[in-house]
């Protein structure tokens, strides 16, 4: 039995799962029902000035079949009342004392409104605060959420006054509709973060219908960007947090969002340096109950590797992420075919033929059967046959052990530097 | 889905036994977990006599979490590996599936066998015996209710011995399941997780024989009978003791207790019943070489017992099915061995009961009979322990499973009949858990234990 | 001729002249690739430059890896 328990940045936390502040976390009644299945904190849907939304919210993105491989909404942050956010959030926390819960807050960029909204929530019994620098759609146009997050100079200076008064620790979560988001991060830092959250949601249009022409999503037949989130925008989130992770200017704990679905999940973030994770999507499809397997999936995760605490789990990747330019490009590997597992699909070699080195040839053996085979002088090693293999162990990608040292594209430009002319 | 490969059963009989179904390889085991949506208050859950949380184990297969898998089905019900082979799927999850109405539904079975297997091959116990709490309880019977009831008792802190008469545990699972369907090798894994908790199996022990009824009653707090029925009773007709004439329980125990022999090679063979028994029965001459295979029963296909993916199973092994048909001798030659069986067709009344039909009668040539109608009942072995029964069947409480005896309890295929439940492998391992709950709430009424 | 082979009579060509004590004095990289100039060692006869053009990618890291790690 591992030690779930988590502290990002001072608050405490039964396991890492958290959810995101979203249509989930929009009142007391499904915060308690969350808390009842086991989730160990949740970011209230966003507190502010209250909004008024549109039908015809979400969207999802079908992939070959298979239902929400993302997610798209163009729904703002809460439309109740102050008063009654934070009477729910009281009750909640009086029923849940073990329980973290965050407020999220995004108002204009105004010292006094930000440090009237943090008096009135910390007043309440908060564990921390979440400030919303991301919401892409909606508040932007008002000068709030993406249009603050986009600018680091409003991102330290609102983080700056939000210190000046906060009692509990403070969260900035930033936007990935960004160039580089370590900036943000950075300007966060220097406004006196306490942790870091992203990422908020993808600026992003779902689809077109092909016989209306209408877009996917539309409101009495117009459309608005929206903000993408789910499966299919994990790769993007995982690599902003390890970017953030191994940033040493950026040394404040992670809180990782962005299409985490199940344990696994969940540990390749933590790896990556995220001290705890926010999930949506994967509630939004299935219901709160599916933190039961996370709980139970990272604890026997970490029980098979002799961890005894997930927070032991924390960065352990990050020292392994780098630089393209310090890649070592004498590393070699092949790729090889089983031919007993293989099931000639050619798969392998139409995308090497077409697309990449052209080096697997489909030949018949004596006894007149096909088989495929690689030929390994001119593999690159480039991993695209494995990928579009459709069998597990039918094609491994192999170390071939090089004579040469290893050497980088960095090395190999300054040794040659002293030649150039 | 029948194991004769290509039409033809091997000459080397015992590759005809080995299981028939590969089970699903990783591949077609995340495939299929994917396809499953996890409902909300999921039918399948209901359908499953045991509970079992089926949308919970099949999303721990999706996410890799097999660990999690094999325990969330094994918690519900302890002999979990078995029921993934020979539950009626069709009747139960896999029939309650909402993906019925509009793909296919969620090969619930096959996922179950893919967790439970990987937890048989790894090594670690998944269950601990809970603290002990000084209290007894004595299990007659090693079958799918007695090892549940013991498994459960073990979790909550009592001390469980077992009094299994044959030599290994595990009881039908072991002895009765033919191989093809049910190795050995996963009962007896069932077994070993029961025996690690601490539960005491003394096989070889007869109760009534080796051990008078009177010294359990007199050493343990609770007792359970969970002994299942007994032998296949006598047809009733000339020639029952000639050589050839079997009973369709030890038929198949004998190709589970050692390896076959050429005995049945090109001989002709009929099975009197239509029960899943009568099935096992069948399926086993035909691998064991017959050449020809009739069952015979006296009402239609519409009254038998047996599933229907059992009779799917016995015609593409080619059984020949003769519905209508009773036996009315069996015929044999001056060395007694059985050489023809008289027959009658039947007609069904307006009630449904069948009824010979005069001057209908046939001979059927053949060498082997093999009775399939039944079983009887442990009277002597219930009545030991002065327990109210009808017929055989011991009359018990329809919730709490106690019987006539305030300590004494009976669950499994000796409470089956009159009406009462079903027996199935399922429902056995259900009733062993209702027991040790029952069990457990005595002492809890008089606050004994914690 | 397939790129392996390529790089192979450049690799060879690269050995040969390391080998027969040729050096490196210049070496500069433009849109055509990497063209590698060689002078014959001290000691030698007659003092040669000889400029290679090196095509393939594997010989353009070879020849960055000879000098890191041989020279």
């Amino acid at each position: 039995m591992a030690d779930l328990r988590i502290n990002l940045a001072g608050i405490k936390s039964p396991n890492p799962f958290w959810l995101a502040s979203a249509p989930p976390t929009n009142s007391g009644y499904q915060v308690q029902r969350a808390f009842e299945a086991g989730w160990g904190g949740a970011v209230w849907k966003t507190l502010g000035d209250p909004i008024i939304n549109t039908t015809s919210r979400f969207a999802a993105a079908t992939f070959n079949g298979k239902k929400v491989a993302g997610f798209n909404n163009i729904e703002l942050i809460t439309d109740r009342p102050l008063e009654v956010n934070l009477k729910e959030i009281y009750e909640t926390k009086k029923r849940f004392p073990n329980h973290a819960i965050i407020a999220s807050l995004m108002v204009e960029p105004q010292q006094e409104k930000w440090h009237e909204i943090v008096k009135r929530v910390e007043d309440v019994g908060v564990d921390g605060l979440e400030l919303n620098f991301g919401c892409p759609h909606g508040m932007a146009e008002r000068g709030m959420g993406a249009a603050s997050g986009q600018v680091p100079e409003l991102v330290e200076k609102q983080t700056y006054w939000v210190k000046e008064v906060a009692k509990t620790p403070v969260i900035v979560k930033l936007t990935p509709n960004i160039t580089d988001i370590t900036v943000t991060a950075e300007a966060a830092v220097q406004g006196g973060a306490d942790a870091v959250s992203m990422i908020n949601t993808i600026n992003s249009l779902m689809g077109v219908d092909l016989d209306s022409w209408n877009t996917i999503p539309n409101v009495a037949g117009k459309g608005a960007h929206g903000g993408y989130c789910g499966p299919a925008v994990k790769p993007i989130a995982l690599n902003m947090v390890g970017e953030c992770a191994r940033n040493p200017l950026i040394n404040i704990p992670i809180s990782g969002i962005g299409g985490i679905s199940n344990w696994q999940d969940a540990a390749e973030f933590i790896l990556m340096g995220a001290t705890g994770v926010q999930v949506c999507t994967a509630a939004m499809h299935h219901g709160f109950s599916i933190v039961e397997d996370m709980i139970d999936g990272l604890n026997n995760y970490l029980d098979a590797k002799g961890i005894a605490s997930v927070m032991d789990l924390v960065g352990k990747s990050v020292s392994k992420y780098s630089n393209w330019g310090d890649l070592d490009l004498n590393y070699k590997i092949v790729a090889r075919i089983n031919n007993d597992v293989c099931i000639n699909c050619n798969k392998c070699h139409i995308s090497c033929e077409d697309t990449s080195h052209q080096c697997i040839d489909m030949l018949v053996d004596a006894n007149g059967k096909s088989y495929l085979k690689v030929r390994e002088e001119d593999c690159v090693g480039c991993n695209l046959c494995s990928i579009v293999c459709p069998v597990d162990g039918a094609i491994d990608m192999v170390e071939i052990k090089q004579a040469l040292p290893s050497m980088s594209w960095n090395e190999r430009q300054s040794r040659i530097a002293s030649f150039m002319t | 889905m029948s194991a004769i490969k290509g039409g033809r059963i091997s000459s080397n009989l015992i590759e005809n036994f080995e299981e028939i179904h590969k089970g699903l390889t990783r591949s077609e085991a995340i495939e299929e977990a994917n396809r499953c949506l996890y409902c909300y208050d999921a039918p399948c859950i209901k359908a499953c006599p045991t509970s079992i949380q089926i949308p919970k184990f099949i999303k721990k297969i999706a996410s890799g979490n097999l660990k999690g898998s094999a325990k969330t089905i094994l918690e519900a019900n302890p002999v979990g590996a078995s029921c993934a082979r020979v539950c009626p799927t069709e009747e139960l999850c896999e029939g309650a599936c909402v993906l019925n109405q509009d793909t296919k539904p969620i090969s619930i079975g096959h996922l179950q066998r893919y967790a439970t297997d990987w937890a048989i091959k790894q090594k670690e116990p998944l269950f601990k015996a809970g603290e002990r709490n000084g209290k007894t309880v004595a299990i007659i019977g090693s079958g799918p209710a007695g090892l549940s009831a013991a498994r459960e008792l073990s979790l909550l802190g009592y001390e469980v011995t077992i009094f299994e008469a044959q030599e290994e545990a595990g009881g039908l699972n072991h002895y009765g399941i033919v191989s093809f369907r049910l190795p050995k090798e996963v009962v007896q894994w069932e077994v070993e997780q029961v025996k690690q908790l601490g539960v005491e199996i003394k096989t070889n022990t007869t109760v009534g024989v080796d051990i008078k009824a009177e010294e359990i009653i007199d050493h343990f707090d609770r007792i359970i009978l969970a002994i299942g029925m007994g032998k296949v009773p006598n047809l009733g007709i000339e020639g029952e003791t000639l050589k050839g004439v079997c009973d369709a329980i030890e038929f198949v125990k004998q190709t589970k207790i050692k390896d076959p022999t050429d005995e049945l090679v090109g001989k002709t063979v009929a099975v009197i019943g239509a029960g899943n028994t009568a099935i096992d029965a069948a399926t086993t001459a035909v691998r064991l070489g017959a050449a020809n295979v009739k069952i015979l029963y006296r009402r239609t296909k519409n009254e038998m017992s047996a599933y229907q993916f059992e009779y799917d199973f016995a015609k593409q092994d080619g059984v020949e099915f003769r519905w209508l048909t009773a036996p009315l001798k069996i015929i044999g030659n001056e060395q007694y061995e059985v050489t023809g069986l008289e027959c009658v067709k039947m007609a069904l009344d307006e009630a449904g009961r069948p009824v010979p039909i005069k001057g209908s009668e046939t001979t059927i040539d053949l060498d082997v009979v093999i009775k399939a109608i039944g079983q009887t009942k442990h009277s002597e072995l219930i009545e030991a322990f002065s327990l109210n029964h009808t017929k055989g069947v011991v009359d018990v409480d329809a919730e709490t499973y106690q019987t006539s005896q305030e300590n004494i309890y009976a669950c499994g295929d000796c409470v089956f009949g009159n009406g009462q439940t079903e027996a199935m492998v399922v429902s056995a391992a259900e009733q062993g858990k209702e027991v040790a709950k029952a069990i457990h709430r005595t002492f809890m009424l008089q606050s004994e234990i914690a | 001729m397939s790129e392996y082979e390529t790089y192979m009579e450049e690799k060879n060509k690269i050995d040969g002249y390391f080998d027969k004590g040729y050096q490196v004095i210049s070496i500069f990289e433009n849109l055509s690739g990497t063209f590698v100039d060689f002078v014959t060692g001290e000691g030698a006869s007659e003092r040669e430059v000889v400029q290679l053009q090196l095509l393939t990618a594997e010989a353009r890291k070879y020849i960055a890896t000879k000098l890191l790690f041989v020279s």
